[in-house]
């Protein structure tokens, strides 16, 4: 009866994802519904009023400017909230974790299981933004099918800072400041609203240092076709954010976890 | 001669200033369960989670833990793979149902799919929980929920089952189902190590129990050869205050120890008759005279004052 050796590195990766995906799909038209429905309302009330005094953008109809950013924004938002929220929940009020490693699994893939599961999820919600703004005629398919993938990456990367944020929590109250203080302004000065170009010359810096920034370009170059060789260096920039964020959740959160 | 399955020598850990674990030892034999028994914060679940490989020991002093002959913070996933692990906690997914709570640890420990089924349904069975595969978590008992996380335990058919404190809130009927079902896999081959609160479940559970306060052992044996060597026979248990002030006015006499420590005094005698001769001077009524238990070697060993921890 006894299965004859440890799970390869790939089954104890899959099998934190596969936990997560069957927690995630239990309650599968309140997970799964919002999604579509959030970008459907934001479109709505921007297209109904807001679009009315602002048409364009960079050159582009301003409804498109907009959709092409909240697929990143989608993804961040449900990435942070999961390895936020969700991940304290699992670490210090439901105990999740203490199961789980009490299995065959290291910390380490417990930590690349979560911001991988997270990144699928950055995947889902930016498919989810993409599905209505194509069924609406707002992006045209073609390439901009690939942009779900921006969409994963950008789940990766929120996964990988959001986690490193939660190794310092120690009182769930304390995420308000991380998404006040981080996640919000970054939603207005990284150029999902506006372009960066537009803000004033001092601030400009600081929207390139926001990871958000990066992203955003990437996925519009997707949705729009408008490929540019800098987008490499956003590339780069993000894969940098990924793991260093990446080491330091690991390497934080291990030591909370293993006494 | 067999090989012991844990072998702990000179382990320390420390969090801080405060040391948890101080210079411990012990073996685990095969097929036999080991009990380790303390007051709360004397280092019992520590020592588990060192085991295997959820705390690190000091490295200075240096000590070694052999598990399986693995050395836990090196060899974390071989001796996880090994065992099973009933935390103290039903850290169940509140989601999923009995059924997927079992499936989901599938993965974890790498199953074939062709065997995770009937395992499943043999747990299932095992624990009385058959008739519950559909049923959400919430709507489970805490005896249902306790014998659940011991299912999920066994799922891999592991060779060790760690416990800690498998049955702290359950009631005498569900206490005894699961001690049947761990005598019951003893018998087949498994290994125990279990922390525990109850003396009654150490003393029918496990072959060697270790007593240990402020992390340090105290005594180590079989729970048998401890109350005989350790503690009188019998003990008078005081209940009426006339009673108490009678025995603290006689004292002690010869063969006879007085505990005082709390409200009412504890007579412990090796003698039956002595102590009754003594109980007679006490007056009417107000006590009762017993055998003595773990539970009195227990207090006699760690004290009956409360410490910080508890």
């Amino acid at each position: 009866m006894r299965t004859n050796s440890i799970p390869s590195l790939s089954s104890r990766l899959f099998s934190v994802w596969y936990r997560h995906m069957l927690v995630y799909t239990r309650n599968l038209v309140s997970n799964g519904l919002p999604p579509f429905l959030e970008p459907l309302i934001f479109l709505a009330g921007v297209g109904l009023g807001l679009g009315k005094f602002i048409t364009s953008m960079e050159g582009i109809p301003y409804l498109q400017f907009l959709a092409s950013g909240l697929l990143v924004t989608s993804a961040m938002y449900t990435s942070s909230f999961e390895c936020t929220f969700g991940t304290f929940i699992r670490l210090e009020f439901d105990r999740v974790y203490d199961g789980m490693l009490a299995a065959p699994i290291t910390v380490n893939n417990l930590i690349v299981g979560e911001i991988l599961w997270a990144g699928t999820k950055g995947l889902f919600f930016s498919f989810a933004v993409l599905v209505i703004v194509t069924v609406f005629g707002i992006i045209s398919p073609g390439l901009s099918l690939l942009a779900p993938l921006v969409g994963f990456l950008t789940g990766v990367m929120f996964a990988s800072i959001s986690l490193t944020v939660t190794s310092f929590v120690r009182d769930i109250n304390h995420f308000n400041f991380y998404m006040t203080g981080f996640l919000s302004p970054m939603f207005f000065f990284s150029g999902v609203v506006f372009p960066v170009s537009s803000l004033p010359k001092v601030i400009r810096p600081f929207a390139e240092i926001m990871p958000l920034t990066h992203v955003v370009r990437l996925i519009r170059a997707f949705c729009l076709a408008r490929f540019h060789p800098t987008l490499w260096l956003d590339l780069l920039y993000t894969i940098v954010v990924i793991l260093v964020f990446g080491y330091f959740a690991v390497r934080r959160l291990k030591r909370r976890l293993i006494l | 001669m067999t090989e012991p399955i844990i072998k702990i020598a000179h382990v320390h850990k420390s969090y801080g200033r405060l040391k948890a674990v101080n210079d411990l030892n012990f073996f685990v034999e095969p097929s036999t369960c080991f009990g380790l028994l303390g007051p709360n914060g004397a280092g019992k679940t520590t020592m588990m989670k060192m085991i295997y490989g959820m705390a690190r020991r000091d490295s200075d002093p240096p000590g070694t833990i052999q598990v399986f002959g693995f050395d836990p913070d090196t060899h974390e996933l071989d001796v996880k793979f090994l065992s099973g692990v009933v935390p103290q906690e039903n850290n169940l997914d509140e989601e999923l149902n009995v059924w997927q709570n079992l499936h989901v640890y599938s993965k974890f420990y790498g199953m074939h799919r062709s065997e995770v089924d009937p395992r499943i349904d043999e747990l299932l069975e095992l624990f009385e929980l058959s008739e519950k595969k559909k049923s959400k978590i919430r709507e489970l008992s805490g005896g249902m929920k306790r014998r659940l996380v011991m299912a999920r335990a066994l799922l891999h058919t592991p060779r060790l089952l760690i416990l800690d404190e498998p049955t702290t809130g359950l009631d005498p009927q569900v206490r005894h189902l699961i001690w049947g079902k761990l005598r019951q896999l003893m018998k087949e081959g498994l290994t125990i190590l279990l922390t525990t609160h109850y003396m009654e479940e150490a003393f029918q559970l496990c072959d060697t129990i270790l007593i240990m306060d402020k992390g340090q052992k105290v005594l180590e044996g079989s729970p048998q050869t401890l109350l005989t060597e350790n503690i009188e026979s019998y003990v008078l248990e005081i209940y009426s205050n006339e009673a108490a002030q009678a025995a603290r006015s006689i004292g002690e006499i010869k063969g006879i120890r007085l505990d005082d420590t709390l409200e009412r005094p504890f007579i412990y005698c090796q003698n039956l008759e002595s102590l009754q001769t003594y109980a007679k001077q006490l007056g009417k009524g107000g006590y009762h005279i017993r055998q003595s238990n773990l539970e009195d070697l227990f207090l006699k060993l760690t004290g009956r004052e409360l410490n910080a921890d508890q």
